[in-house]
């Protein structure tokens, strides 16, 4: 009995020394993927890493659809009232902070963002060759990003290159306005200085972009002298020109023309699902503002989103070729094609104006993999040299020692190339013109609502906008939640 | 098994000893007549006794007929008591133990029995499984036992079950721990169980289950496959069904001239053309019948199995296949398996016991459950379009672009998985001392996933998503690979092949110890060792020749330069670590008690805190061992009360360090350039969920037939293993990146299960028994993580209506919307009407407002309300069996009451076909205040309200079956021991209120989805017949 006795503790001996060997069992680290810790330590990480932040600007989209139909240019449309409904309630300026589309706009910048502090907080841990470029192009991202942070939200915490944990975020609070234009013009200042004019890959950031992008903060800012310099820079300077024709500006097969200056790429080579837009490689914008159920020629069918009002087709002066190139009267065009009693199209329910986003609309030999509604290849123009020339024409306007002849002429440039008579008036009036004439040239890109509340216009143009509290729009109730519950309110949401 | 054995051993020692005067002979029988082989025979007072042999035969010499009692017992059955009174030939029957309650018990490591037991858990015999001929175990699981609910996830072939013991205690995994013969399966894994093979299942419902430690949490489920018995020689059964299934139920949905008249009243509402010029169109297309078809599932299954002194075995067979009632062989599912177990003495004291299993699967899937799916299409066609046109050719259904012809979908669709499994145990036991066992064990559990999905060239018509060809003409679309440079994107497969192995070795001693007459101790302490991985290889090939499936593999494709084609792989592995130990201490026959204390290391968690501690106590007591204990008619009556805590750690591997694996894609140079962003944040803080439970019950047996176990449970679960929102600024919301898991919030779920069984004596060869189980359950949110009101689930409709919601204060996944109250009359009463609602016209729904502040909110939620959840307060199942001579017959029948469904399977399209209740919408000439009128025209009639809620309460006659087994001297010159037919139906009757097809819903996608109806697969009514031969 002594014996096994013995016996058995032996192997419980033998288990237990056994077993506290095995705690390195445990131990095991994840196959054929790197450490958000251990990483930084090649070149090629620093460019992956980068890619990476470049990835978020393919949520432009939401820009496209929300600039304009926040604005007088576009209603919400699609198949129903509670088919997207932030969109709809912005449309009615009826929004408040629980809103889905404001939200993703809020957390896609961020994650921007945060995708940018993360090379930046390592930006010191490995020294090679063309390092500056990468970060340049990075601080580049980050100012674009936080850009569009302030442009929907106003005062936006301010996170520079560091990552916060789940416990830091909750002893941020938001950081006013003119200290995150302090830091969006101080990248694109250090941005511009690194970067060339040219980059031989199609997509890279450029100086040009820096620059215009600086012109257009400043123009945000009312600072016009200092905007007019720079955008003068992109001007003079940069390799950019306009292009013969204006309907050719939003093709694929144009794209990367000289009038290019910062387009977000997409592709039409991956499939994706309405689970994810921000998963996208393609541009969903062109699908869902694609008519709905077409069955005809030249376009495709999609989700019939934003659609053009009647206001914005009657405001183009006779003749002006843009109305058309930007304007889809879809009935018009149904009745001028030669089988036009064998084209189909249905009307959503959630609003039907009768004409299509004709810039960013899905056309036949434009479409992408399956669900073409949302692999459009077609690039977002976020800044075109059409639009620095007529920047720079306001902020000459405006300038506190105004310079309107060299406004004209900018204005003039735009206009011929449309064959639109010269405008010759001057002071205040051509401020007004050249306003308009951003309307007319950039309509459906996503920039009416910006421009109409920077240039105090928003009240007069848009139905339901309440002066003092339109002009921003609220941070999303859940941020505010998530976050500790200590940040104010836009005022009067 | 153990106290087979050990009978045997007694008889045998007895036999010799036995001194013989007149000899006995006899039959036992089970109450289906059929023969119990190995059951013992002894007489009652004397030393002497016998084993029934393979005819259930036995002699026993006896010393005086007249006053002999013949004491029977066999595992599984009553023991029964027999006078002889002189007779020398008899035949004895033996009932089972009422409601499954087998004497023996695997309870994890060892067994136990009913009368020690101090945990909740309720046992299922594999017969009663087996009989249903359902081939999924879960399902056949469905209302056999209290505190488990069972859901079909899909009614099509091979498609799952949700099971939840006790509730959803969690936002993320509910599924219990699942192992076969101590092999762990997933609960997607039970599809290669063949329900023939297994002789018992037990289900562990309270804090004892905490033997299994960080895995315990939802339960676990113990399943036991059939053995062989000692010193019988091969008995074979043979046993088949054929069933032919159809749909039970086909939706109420409008015909031809129905739906010309109700569109042309739409339209004309919104003041568009209308769309038919002439409504009387007659009946149309049925899409229903042109879906659903008739379909057929046969089995077959062959076990042998017997035993000599030291080997017992059991050895299966079986081949199983089902088509489905929607695709045919187009949703085949086939399984075909064998299975081993032996058991053998290596000496005298050393036992080898060994299980194997091999399954092979095939399983074709058709969309489902969702937009885009075939019954989706099918309930949204228009019935105005033919299947085909003159041409042949399949109708586009233009007017919608995500509605196609489900005909044409389901020729199109070729998605086959192909599994490979092989499972298995080898399991020694040596006896150190006679009441001390050294167990090692090792198990195994190995699969091979292979899948094949074609996608042909097709063309459904103009602008609908799922076309893979240009046009009609089938012309393949064109892929630029540089600029300029463009190929053909033809057909394509994707193959992919994945292994998964788990390796689990355990070792364990098994103690027991009796001291000063009234003490015992029973030790079980052990170690296990699990260790699982899984890698995968895919690939997608393009232009696949001729467009047929007869070319569908990699290696036919003619992409040119390869360049479309592209492959994927995965891998992962994940471990656990673990040390237990359990005590029983019993005093005298009354009072029973336990400690588990169990340590888990999980490779699921970081360095900070990979180790938990889960420790369990439990005790019962056997009242009518109490000598004040004078209720005559109980047999016994057991009190039992339990409180431990055990864990969760079902989260994604890593979770608990940031890794790049999120999707940092952009477009350089018009191709896709790879990037790196951090995937998951990190949370090196993270641990398992943990679950305190508490259990108090009640196991009477009154001796008159009847049984009575009831439970009341309290099951607190804390640290949820949670994803929840967090802070943008955390820049977790790019693509592929997700926010860190934490541990945060607290679901309760109380609840009572009540069984009860009945056995009624046997009179003038009629026997019948009867049991019911049923549970009441309420889920709670108690918390949720902080700065959080809920967490969004699931979509109602088109864009983005969240109709789901994770709350505290609310069962899991409520649903919360608007609330209803009539429908506006006329445009008077909107004017006049206290509460505003904002572009409300005569016929919308009208909309309570819920804060009381005069304007229904639609941007918010302060007008909304609680409209139910998914989780029935009440089900129960009832089971009923009858016999009289050769006839047998039984019925089962589940019931879930107290749970809604939402109706989110209509396409809210203008040209969409719709259910038939809309015939009785509101127009200026029918006021209704059911439904709203119909319109092309803006209006909020398809916002997320009551009006989609529907109660889902439903009883089912799940099945109802009857046999005749041939009376045995006819068949016994074949050797056939027992010929049994029978006739049967599956879910012959359903009583419900629901619209649906199926009111039996699990959930498809999480706990927040559950009670979505998209289109749900429904479970098809099966009429059958089967036959079973025992050699």
């Amino acid at each position: 009995m002594k014996k096994i006795t013995i016996r058995i503790f032996a192997i419980f001996c033998l288990a237990t020394v056994l077993f506290t060997s095995c705690e390195k069992f445990l131990d095991i680290n994840p196959l054929y993927t790197q450490d958000a810790e251990n990483y930084f330590e090649t070149p090629v990480d620093y460019e992956r890493a980068l890619t990476g932040a470049y990835d978020l600007l393919q949520s432009s989209f939401i820009t496209v659809w929300i600039g304009e139909i926040a604005s007088d240019n576009s209603i919400a449309g699609g198949e129903s009232v509670s088919d997207t409904e932030g969109l709809h309630e912005i449309d009615n300026m009826t929004h408040d902070a629980v809103n889905n589309e404001l939200r993703n706009v809020f957390r896609w910048n961020y994650a921007g963002v945060t995708r940018v502090n993360y090379i930046m907080e390592n930006k010191n841990k490995l020294d090679f060759e063309g390092k500056d470029q990468i970060i340049a192009q990075a601080q580049l991202l980050r100012a674009y990003y936080y850009f569009e942070l302030v442009k929907y939200f106003g005062d936006v915490p301010l996170v520079i290159d560091q990552r916060l944990g789940a416990d830091e975020v909750t002893e941020i609070s938001r950081t006013p306005q003119a200290e995150v234009y302090a830091q969006i013009e101080s990248d694109l200042t250090a941005a511009a200085a690194v970067l060339d004019w040219t980059n031989p890959v199609k997509g890279r950031l450029t100086k040009g972009v820096a620059l215009s992008l600086h012109g257009k903060a400043l123009l945000y800012q009312n600072k016009f002298d200092e905007a007019a310099v720079i955008l003068d820079r992109v001007i003079d300077e940069g390799p950019y020109d306009l292009i013969p024709n204006y309907e050719d500006l939003f093709s694929v097969i144009n794209e990367g023309h000289a009038e290019t200056i910062f387009d977000v790429e997409y592709s039409g080579a991956e499939g994706g699902s309405y689970g994810c837009l921000i998963c996208l490689e393609g541009n969903a914008a062109p699908g869902f503002h694609g008519i709905r159920q077409y069955n005809g020629p030249v376009y495709g069918d999609g989700n019939s989103y934003n659609m053009p009002t009647e206001k914005l087709y009657n405001s183009y002066a006779a003749g002006d070729i843009r109305r058309d190139a930007s304007v889809l009267d879809i009935d018009a065009f149904i009745a001028a094609q030669p089988n036009s009693s064998e084209i189909t199209y249905a009307k959503g329910g959630g609003g039907h104006s009768g004409y299509y986003n004709n810039k960013y609309i899905k056309r036949q030999g434009e479409i992408g993999l399956p669900d073409n509604d949302l692999t459009s290849p077609v690039n977002y123009k976020v800044i075109r040299f059409a639009d620095v020339l007529l920047m720079a024409a306001e902020a000459h306007n405006r300038a506190s020692t105004p310079n309107d002849a060299k406004a004209l002429a900018y204005l003039k440039r735009v206009r011929d190339r449309v064959n639109m008579p010269e405008i010759t008036s001057g002071g205040s009036q051509l401020t007004q013109d050249i306003w308009d004439e951003r309307l007319h040239e950039l309509a459906c890109e996503g920039h009416r609502f910006f421009d109409l509340v920077r240039t105090g216009q928003a009240a007069t143009e848009i139905d339901g906008f309440q002066t003092g509290k339109h002009e921003l729009f609220p941070i999303p109730q859940v941020e505010i939640d998530l976050t500790g519950g200590s940040w104010s309110q836009n005022a009067n949401y | 098994m153990i106290k087979h054995i050990l009978s045997t051993v007694i008889v045998a020692c007895i036999c010799t000893l036995a001194v013989a005067q007149t000899t006995i002979n006899g039959t036992v029988t089970d109450s289906l007549n059929q023969p119990i082989i190995g059951a013992a025979v002894v007489e009652k007072g004397a030393s002497n006794g016998r084993i029934t042999d393979e005819n259930g035969a036995f002699s026993l010499p006896v010393e005086n007929p007249k006053t002999t009692v013949l004491v029977v017992t066999y595992s599984g059955y009553k023991k029964r008591e027999l006078a002889v009174l002189g007779k020398t030939t008899v035949k004895i029957k033996l009932s089972e133990n009422s409601v499954g309650i087998s004497e023996v018990m695997v309870v994890g490591y060892g067994t136990s029995t009913k009368k020690e037991f101090t945990g909740a858990s309720s046992n299922v015999a594999g017969k009663d499984l087996e009989k249903l001929n359902i081939p999924r175990v879960d399902q056949a699981l469905q209302g056999k036992v209290a505190g488990v609910t069972i859901n079909t996830n899909s009614g099509s072939p091979g498609g799952g079950s949700s099971i939840r013991i006790r509730g959803l205690s969690t936002f993320g995994d509910n599924d219990p721990l699942i192992l076969v013969d101590g092999v762990v399966y997933d609960s997607e894994g039970l599809n290669a169980l063949n329900p023939n093979d297994i002789e018992t299942v037990n289900v562990l419902k309270d804090a004892t289950a905490g033997i299994y430690g960080v895995r315990a949490a939802n339960g676990v489920i113990l399943i036991t496959t059939k053995q062989g018995r000692a010193n019988t020689k091969p008995k074979i059964e043979l046993s088949t069904y054929y069933g032919v299934q159809s749909t039970a139920k086909r939706l109420d949905l409008l015909n031809a001239s129905e739906y010309a008249v109700l569109k042309n009243e739409m339209f004309a509402n919104g003041n568009d053309a209308i769309p038919f010029a002439n409504t009387a169109l007659g009946e149309g297309t049925d899409w229903q019948d042109a879906v659903f078809q008739d379909a057929n599932m046969q089995s077959y299954n062959v076990t042998i199995s017997g035993g000599s002194d030291k080997t017992t075995y059991s050895i299966g067979g079986s081949y199983f296949s089902q088509d489905g009632i929607v695709g045919g062989d187009k949703a085949n599912f086939t399984r075909m398996n064998a299975r081993v177990n032996l058991n053998t003495e290596m000496s005298k004291r050393m036992r080898l016991s060994s299980v194997f299993l091999y399954t092979n699967e095939e399983r074709d899937v058709l969309p489902e459950n969702g937009i885009g799916s075939v019954l989706y299409n099918t309930i949204n066609a228009f019935p105005t379009d033919p299947v085909q046109e003159a041409s042949g050719q399949y109708s586009y259904l233009e007017e919608v672009s995500d509605i196609i012809n489900p005909i044409a979908q389901m020729q199109n669709i070729y998605n086959t998985s192909f599994v490979d499994k092989f499972v298995g145990k080898e399991e020694i036991a040596f006896d150190i001392l006679d009441n001390l066992t050294f167990t090692n064990r090792f198990n195994y559990n190995f699969a091979l996933v292979d899948q094949k999905v074609f996608s042909p060239l097709v063309w459904y018509g103009p602008g609908k998503a799922q076309n893979t060809a240009l046009n009609a003409d089938l012309d393949p679309t064109q892929a630029e690979i540089a600029p300029g440079t463009t190929i053909d994107r033809g057909a394509s497969v994707y193959e992919a092949r994945a292994t998964y192995s788990d390796i689990n070795f355990e070792s364990f001693v098994n103690h027991e110890y009796a001291f000063g007459e009234v003490h015992n101790l029973k030790t079980t302490a052990g170690i296990s060792i699990f260790s699982r991985n899984g890698q995968g290889l895919g690939g997608t090939a393009f232009n696949i020749p001729n467009n047929s499936i007869d070319y569908a593999d990699i290696s036919a494709n003619l992409a040119p330069g390869g360049f479309l084609n592209n492959t994927n792989s995965f891998q992962f592995q994940e471990r656990l670590l673990s040390t237990f130990i359990r005590t029983q201490y019993r005093y005298s026959t009354k009072y029973n008690g336990s400690v588990i204390l169990r340590r888990d290391g999980s490779s699921k968690f970081g360095p900070n805190s990979r180790y938990g501690l889960f420790p369990t106590v439990s005790g019962s007591w056997m009242l009518s061992e109490e000598d004040f204990f004078n209720w005559d008619r109980a047999s016994y009556v057991k009190m039992r009360v339990s409180y431990g805590i055990s864990g969760n750690d079902q989260i994604p591997n890593f979770a608990y360090r940031g890794l790049l694996t999120g999707e940092g894609d952009y477009v350089f140079d018009d191709i896709i350039t790879k990037g790196a962003a951090i995937g998951r944040a990190g949370n090196p803080d993270l641990k398992w969920e943990t679950t305190r439970q508490f259990n108090i019950g009640t196991d009477i047996k009154l001796k008159r037939g009847v049984d009575v176990t009831v439970n009341y449970f309290i099951k607190n679960t804390r640290d949820l293993l949670f994803q929840p929102e967090v802070s943008g600024v955390l820049g977790t919301a790019g693509a592929g990146s997700f926010a860190p898991i934490i541990n945060a919030g607290d679901v309760s779920n109380k609840g009572v299960e009540i069984e009860l069984g009945y056995v009624a004596p046997t009179r003038k060869d009629f026997n019948w028994s009867t049991s019911l189980n049923t549970t009441f359950i309420c889920n709670k949110v108690t918390d949720v993580p902080d700065g959080v009101d809920f967490i969004p689930g699931a979509n109602f409709g088109v864009g983005g209506n969240v109709a789901t919601r994770f709350q505290e204060g609310y069962a899991i996944g409520y649903f919360i919307g608007y609330e209803t109250d009539g429908i506006f009359q006329s445009q008077e009463e909107i004017d006049n009407a206290p509460v505003v609602q904002d572009g409300a016209k005569p016929g919308d729904l009208r909309f309570v407002d819920q804060n009381g502040d005069g304007v229904i909110s639609f941007s918010d939620d302060s007008d909304q309300k609680e409209l139910g959840n998914a989780i029935p307060t009440f089900t129960f199942g009832y089971n009923l069996n009858m016999d009289y001579k050769g006839f047998d017959f039984s019925a089962n029948l589940y019931s879930a009451i107290g749970q809604e469904i939402i109706r989110n399977y209509e396409r809210q399209q203008p040209y969409a076909n719709q259910l038939g209740y809309n015939i009785d919408r509101w127009n200026g000439s029918n006021p209704t205040n059911e439904t709203p009128r119909l319109t092309t025209d803006l209006n909020r009639n398809t916002t997320f309200s009551d009006f989609y809620v529907e109660d889902g309460s439903f009883l089912r006659l799940r099945n109802i079956q009857l046999g005749y087994t041939l009376p045995k001297n006819r068949l016994s010159r074949l050797k056939i021991s027992s010929t049994r037919i029978y006739v049967a139906a599956n879910n012959l009757l359903t009583i419900t209120n629901y619209q649906g097809y199926d009111p039996d819903l699990g959930s498809f996608g999480g706990a927040l989805s559950a009670g979505i109806d998209y289109g749900f697969y429904p479970q098809a009514r099966t009429i059958m017949t089967g036959l079973s031969i025992k050699f």
